[in-house]
């Protein structure tokens, strides 16, 4: 028995122990080839699946290094038969390749001929794969490319792809580190610095940072990278201007070189910003924007929110394999499971910090998250036993009740600039009238939005109300506080990104505090349960009060 | 020759006697009357083939040496003829090591005689028949081969005249068994240059050439020796063998194994992170059986669906799972229980396997102790598991802990096996092509044939641990010398009265130490998981169980606290202060405030509502007057309960209630399900309603006939009238009384077709008498219609049928009148 900080489950789970001395080493040993699935306070969950094994052999990992690895830190011994599995997983990378043949294009070449025969046979590749071209090389459309790689990661025989990317068009683009026009210089964080290493060295991937830790920059410092014409995809028009004002800030690029293509322009420029929304839109049918895609010769194709990627763009997606392809998100949980679809079509996780560690390091601002528990009206608890079932959590979360406490919660921070959010329309405009303060909703206009995150950015306005729109994408550094009051359901990716509202880095370093108002006893704490829980893996405890604290005079300390 | 065995038997010393029935004690049972019985015995075919088994290639082929040089007059060889074939090869063997062998050979008896003089015993022969895979000299098959044999120089003209395709059946041959078999009709061709004349030959896929065997039998290489074998005469077999000598290439050592050394640490660890595991699936297995028994097929053993679907609880290979389930069963941790009477499951199944009464004891054991019962049991039972979800000869499949899978020979060949990685040096893992290798050097008779129970029992060896990283482990080693001692042991303790259960065996010690030690404590976090860091020790588990949902298992076990596990705890009995305790107690780390929130809601709700059965109810909206019920003395039989201030509740039933309540001087309304009041007006009991009597009839009165009615009964009495005549007269020919004690039957009969026949043309009504179908005879007067296909088909006019009579039972017919 070694004593190591790692623990071997039989269902290929790794649980690190995090206290432990060699935690450190051990992280940095098994990270190439194990998925971090949780990070609690104590004990980080990592799992071993065929797909992180295949990427540890795709980054030249080999089989005895892992399980040398695993043999090195685990405290207990580790099953034969795990170690068995891991060593015949790891061997079927690479027995088909992906190459570029100079005369017959892409093709699909065996290592080992059995195997070529097999996939070839199978009824799902059926019409990917061109002409024999000898016993041991079978011709592939280059339109293929995807999809067939997508194939065979699921027949179990992922091929390794060696054909390489398009260069595509040129066009200069620097990281203006040196401050531009006057703005303050700036270099990249050294876990910038570290994803954008990986994630060039892969060619194509997923960079999974916090909210608020400058993803930005990370899609910035990529093109700088590339050094060609870029895609920029989006979730929404005013997330695309963010992008335009801080590439304008922080690269060479100016504003006649970058492009808006959404709902009010349709612009072509070196470097496009598309939002996902005009790309998914149809006319009878058909996607109309579709030839954005190959109206240029796009050398980097830039996901933003990748977890919110809309399912018809993971089919345009497959087309450009041939292209670099970087996925930025917070938070990899899709809540319709297609995390695998991410994986194989943008590409795999290239890099991933836990968020404390971030936190840590002082990138994003710490936080602290706490539930406040309001006790129903009697009046309201008798509506909400006799709503029906559909309507039950619309009861619970928009129950008046919740009003003074959320009042309470905003006078408690007096010199914050504080973000309400919520689900549902009238209870903001309840809020809204309650505390005095603006909303921005779906129905408000582009132009109005940017009038009001430029006056709450100013600090002319001291509250803001925000619904569903407010999720992604929109860059409130000062924002301090922010108050959830109602949400989708249990949804875990939509209470980190709100989280994420509130993790800028703060000027002086002031803590963010992120409230959520819950009624108890209803359907509603059952949920908050549920979308806390991407949180809690990530390491943030929730601290719970009860509402009377708040709402009472004199305020204890909740810490 | 048999006596001369016993004689040299005779002449032995007592020690030298001792030493043969030691190495070859099958001769003492029963113990031999005299030496010449124990010579019969020792040259038995069973006893010899017996000791050849144990014997390794090598030694087999120094006696395939003396067999071979033996003098065909009078059956002698001795030691320098041996060693002068057994060096006749190139690369030849130390003659200390041939030595060595015969030496060996004559201590068992197999050789005996003076060196000079050595003779074989009968029943090598017997049982091998092709010394060292040659066969028979010429002479014993065939004259004309026999001549060619005798004249070297024209055989090698001949071998070398062989066509490839008949020279690489020569090879095949020579290599041994010299014995192969032949389609039909490959011989039966022309001679040599006949071919063309030669009609195409179906057999043979229709071409009239020759075949290779063919050239070879013409031209006298190859003897048919029987329909469609062919044998390779001793003499044609040497010659092909000049290259590798006489008795083919001799290897005096084992193969030796390529394999990689690996860590002696590494080995240990894979092995007893393996035995964890095959413990914690049997435990699960197992309670798996016992939530949900798996019914035992009629013809033994359980189906192929509850195998998968254990195979699918567990997460692991059907293959695996069969294995421990019959590991368990020959463990004694599972058995069947018969069930009682007509609860038949759908399968038809009355008996059950489930845990038995010792898998209690082994749970309680300590980790190493369990595995070493399920190792030790997996080492002894005579199953083979690898032929479960295989077809038997049948093509049925064979279900787990089924008779089909019953192999008498499965713990030799899993001992075999294990025997040799145990020769290996430490941490030695040969690839199984190497131990198969090894086997067959080493018992070529015993493994022959055996190579899938030997692979099975290697891949079963990694499967429960025994090896790791394909080796034998430190504590695997330890249990076979275990279990060898205790075979040894068992010789002068056979009712086990020595081995002493309460000491742990050397394995279980090794074992112990490479195994985890039990924990006391988790570790509980904001997600609300909480982590045992190693195995949990039993009071722990138990606690867990209750408290929180099992989400991942092996060295550790990661559990979730959840609203449901949390209630399951409270029904359990433990309150929300227990439950706080626990975890306070428990956890290494500060239990996180959502979990004491959690806890603490879920106490709140606990209880909320409360379910309970009453016979009836009483309630008022009076307050004041249900107090003075549930006061009232005379009522304090109803057992009067206050469940709010208007109800009161009773076991008893509502009419008893009422009757003590309206005693008592209430006045109590029942209601129904509906709370509606049931009007208790007395209800007059009836019997079924009954239709009065009819219209009376005049008693006097004369009935009324109708004219067709009177017809109608005249008709009738006719017929009667008739039929009574009819029965009258029936002849007393046709009456069988009559017919028996009348003139011969025959001639009645013949007599009676001539009446018949002429009746049909007539149209005459015939009294017919017969034969029924039992036996009787009977009349009946019938008009015949006709007669044909040995049947008389006749009309019966008083009941109007058709009657079919078969002619031979008809006994006589006589005209009506006559």
């Amino acid at each position: 028995m070694s004593g190591g900080p790692l623990i071997v489950q039989s269902d290929k789970t790794l649980l690190l122990e995090i206290d432990h001395p060699d935690a450190q080493s051990c992280r940095m040993a098994i990270a190439p080839f194990a998925e971090l699935e949780r990070s609690p306070e104590h004990v980080h969950t990592y799992r071993l699946t065929p797909l992180g094994l295949w990427n540890a052999r795709a980054a030249g990992h080999d089989a005895e290094a892992v399980v040398d690895a695993l043999l090195k830190y685990s405290r207990y011994p580790v099953p034969h038969a795990l170690l068995v599995d891991v060593a015949e997983t790891m061997d079927r990378y690479g027995r088909l390749q992906l190459a570029n043949d100079p005369a017959h294009g892409l093709v699909l070449r065996a290592l080992d001929r059995l195997v070529l025969i097999e996939v070839a046979k199978s009824k799902k590749l059926a019409g990917m794969l061109g002409a024999k071209l000898d016993d041991d090389t079978i011709a592939v459309h280059p339109s293929e490319r995807g999809r067939l790689k997508q194939a065979l990661l699921k027949l179990g025989w992922p091929a390794e792809d060696l054909a390489g990317y398009v260069d595509g068009e040129a066009h200069p683009i620097e990281l203006a580190e040196g401050g531009k026009d006057g703005g303050k210089p700036f270099t990249l964080r050294s876990y910038q610095r570290e994803a954008v290493e990986a994630f060039w060295a892969g060619g194509s991937g997923v960079v999974v940072l916090p909210c608020g830790a400058g993803k930005t920059l990370v899609g910035a410092a990529a093109m700088a990278e590339a050094k060609a014409t870029t895609l920029i995809l989006v979730t929404n028009t005013v997330a695309g201007r963010q992008w335009k004002r801080e590439l304008i800030a922080r690269t060479s690029l100016t504003e006649e070189e970058i492009g808006e293509y959404s709902g009010e322009r349709k612009e072509i420029r070196p470097v496009t910003i598309a939002t996902y929304q005009v790309l998914t839109s149809r006319r009878g049918g058909a996607f109309t924007h579709l030839d954005l895609f190959g109206a240029r010769d796009w050398g980097l194709v830039v996901y933003d929110e990748v977890h919110l990627l809309p399912a018809p763009i993971f089919r345009f997606t497959a087309d450009l394999q041939a292209r670099r392809r970087l996925g930025l998100t917070a938070t990899l949980v899709r809540e319709d499971g297609r995390e695998g679809d991410v994986f194989s079509l943008i590409g795999p996780k290239r890099y991933d910090a836990p968020w404390k560690d971030i936190e840590q390091q002082g990138w994003i601002a710490p936080a602290q998250c706490t539930e406040v528990r309001v006790t129903l009206t009697d009046a309201e608890r008798m509506s909400y036993a006799t709503a029906e079932a559909e309507e039950r959590y619309r009861m619970a979360a928009t129950a008046r009740t919740k009003l003074p406490v959320v009042r309470a919660l905003v006078d408690r921070h007096p010199d914050e600039q504080v973000l309400v959010i919520g689900g549902y329309i009238d209870q903001l405009h309840q809020l809204g009238e309650y505390l005095d303060a603006p909303i921005v909703q779906g129905s408000t206009t582009n132009k109005e939005r940017e009038r009001l995150f430029d006056a709450f950015r100013s600090g002319e306005v001291r509250t803001l109300v925000i619904s569903k729109v407010g999720n992604f994408s929109i860059d409130l550094p000062e924002a301090a506080v922010a108050i959830q009051v109602s949400g989708t359901f249990g949804s875990r990716q939509e209470e980190a990104q709100r989280l994420g509202r509130v993790l800028r880095p703060k000027a002086d370093g002031r803590q963010a505090h992120f409230y959520t108002v819950v009624s108890r006893d209803t359907i509603d704490t059952e949920y908050a349960a549920h979308r806390q829980r991407f949180l809690a893996e990530q390491g943030y405890a929730y601290t719970i009060v009860d509402a009377d604290d708040v709402l009472g005079p004199p305020l204890p300390s909740v810490d | 020759m048999t006596t001369s065995l016993a004689d040299h038997l005779r002449t032995l010393p007592d020690e030298s006697l001792a030493a043969l029935l030691q190495l070859r004690p099958d001769l003492v049972v029963p113990v031999p009357a005299d030496v010449s019985a124990l010579a019969v015995r020792a040259q038995s075919r069973v006893s010899v083939a017996r000791a050849l088994d144990g014997l390794d290639q090598f030694t087999l082929q120094i006696l395939d040496a003396a067999r071979l040089t033996r003098d065909p007059d009078d059956g002698t060889t001795s030691t320098e003829a041996v060693l002068a074939m057994a060096t006749a090869g190139p690369r030849p063997p130390a003659p200390a090591t041939i030595r060595g062998a015969v030496h060996k050979l004559r201590a068992l008896f197999l050789l005996y005689g003076p060196e000079h003089a050595l003779r074989v015993v009968d029943g090598v022969d017997e049982v091998a028949p092709y010394p060292a895979g040659l066969g028979r000299p010429a002479t014993e098959l065939d004259a004309r081969t026999a001549a060619l044999c005798a004249d070297p120089a024209k055989l090698r003209r001949t071998l070398l005249a062989a066509p490839p395709s008949a020279r690489a059946i020569l090879d095949r041959l020579a290599a041994g068994p010299p014995v192969g078999s032949v389609p039909p009709g490959a011989l039966q061709a022309p001679p040599l240059g006949a071919e063309d004349s030669v009609p195409p030959d179906p057999t043979n896929g229709g071409a009239p050439t020759g075949s290779p065997v063919r050239w070879l039998v013409d031209s006298r290489l190859l003897v048919a020796v029987s329909a469609g074998t062919v044998e390779l005469p001793r003499e044609v077999g040497l010659l092909l063998r000049r290259d590798s000598g006489p008795l083919g290439p001799l290897r005096t050592s084992p193969p030796p194994v390529a394999a990689v050394a690996r860590e002696a640490k590494a080995v240990d660890s894979a092995g007893a992170g393996q035995t964890m595991e095959v413990v914690r699936h049997t435990e699960a297995l197992l309670e798996l059986l016992s939530a949900e028994p798996a019914p035992v097929l009629r013809s033994g053993g359980i189906g192929v669906r509850d195998l998968r679907r254990l195979a699918k609880a567990l997460a692991l290979d059907e293959a695996t799972t069969a294995l421990l389930l019959e590991v368990a069963y020959a463990a004694g941790l599972a058995g069947e229980l018969e069930l009682s009477g007509a609860t038949t499951t759908r399968y038809g199944a009355d008996q059950q396997v489930l845990p038995s009464g010792g898998y209690e004891v082994w749970r309680a054991m300590s980790l190493a102790r369990r595995w070493e019962q399920l190792a030790r049991a997996w080492l002894l039972m005579t199953r083979q598991v690898g032929l479960v979800g295989q077809r038997d000869d049948r093509d049925r499949p064979i279900g787990a802990l089924s008779p089909e899978a019953e192999r008498a020979g499965a713990p030799a060949a899993r001992r075999a096996v294990l025997a040799v990685l145990a020769d290996l040096e430490p941490a030695v893992a040969p690839t199984p092509e190497e131990v198969l290798e090894l086997l067959d050097w080493r018992a070529p008779r015993r493994s022959r044939g055996r190579e899938a129970a030997h692979r099975e029992a290697l891949v079963e060896a990694a499967r429960l641990g025994v090896t790791g990283l394909g080796a034998l482990t430190s504590y695997g080693r330890l249990l076979l010398a275990d279990v060898a001692e205790a075979d040894e042991r068992g010789g002068d303790d056979p009712l086990g009265l020595r081995a002493d259960a309460e000491d742990a065996s050397t394995a279980v010690r090794a074992l112990d130490g490479l195994l985890p030690a039990p924990v006391d404590h988790f570790l509980v976090q904001a997600d609300l998981t909480v982590v045992v860091p190693g195995p949990p020790d039993p009071a722990l588990a138990g606690e867990l169980e209750v408290v929180a949902e099992h989400e991942s298992a092996g060295g550790a076990s990661v559990h979730r606290v959840t609203t449901a596990s949390v209630r399951r705890a409270l029904d359990a009995g433990y309150s929300a202060d227990d439950l706080h305790d626990l975890f306070r107690r428990r956890s290494r780390t500060p239990v996180p405030q959502g979990l004491t929130y959690l806890v603490d809601d879920v106490a709140r709700k606990h209880g909320g509502l409360r379910v309970g059965s009453a016979g009836g109810y009483v309630r008022s909206d009076d307050e004041a007057l249900l107090a003075e019920v549930l006061a009232d003395r005379r009522l304090e039989a109803l057992a009067f309960r206050r469940l709010a201030p208007t109800v009161l509740v009773t076991p008893y039933q509502v009419n008893r209630m009422l009757l003590a309540l309206r005693d008592a001087g209430y006045a109590p309304v029942p209601e129904d399900a509906s709370g509606a009041a049931v009007l208790s007006r007395p209800r007059t009991r009836r019997a079924p309603g009954r239709a009065p009597v009819g219209r009376t009839v005049d008693p006097l009165a004369s009935p009324k006939l109708a004219l067709p009615r009177l017809l109608g009964v005249v008709e009738q009495i006719r017929r009667g009238e008739a039929a009574a005549r009819a029965a009258r007269r029936a002849p007393a020919v046709v009456r069988g009384t009559a017919a028996r004690t009348g003139p011969a039957p025959a001639h009645g009969h013949s007599d009676a077709l001539a009446v018949l026949q002429q009746a049909v043309r007539d149209k005459a009504l015939v009294w017919v008498g017969y034969v029924d179908a039992h036996g009787a005879t009977a009349s009946r007067l019938v008009r015949p219609v006709s007669i044909g296909a040995g049947y008389l088909r006749a009309e019966d006019e008083r009941t109007e049928m058709l009657h079919t009579f078969a002619l031979h039972r008809i006994t006589a017919a006589v005209l009506e009148g006559s």
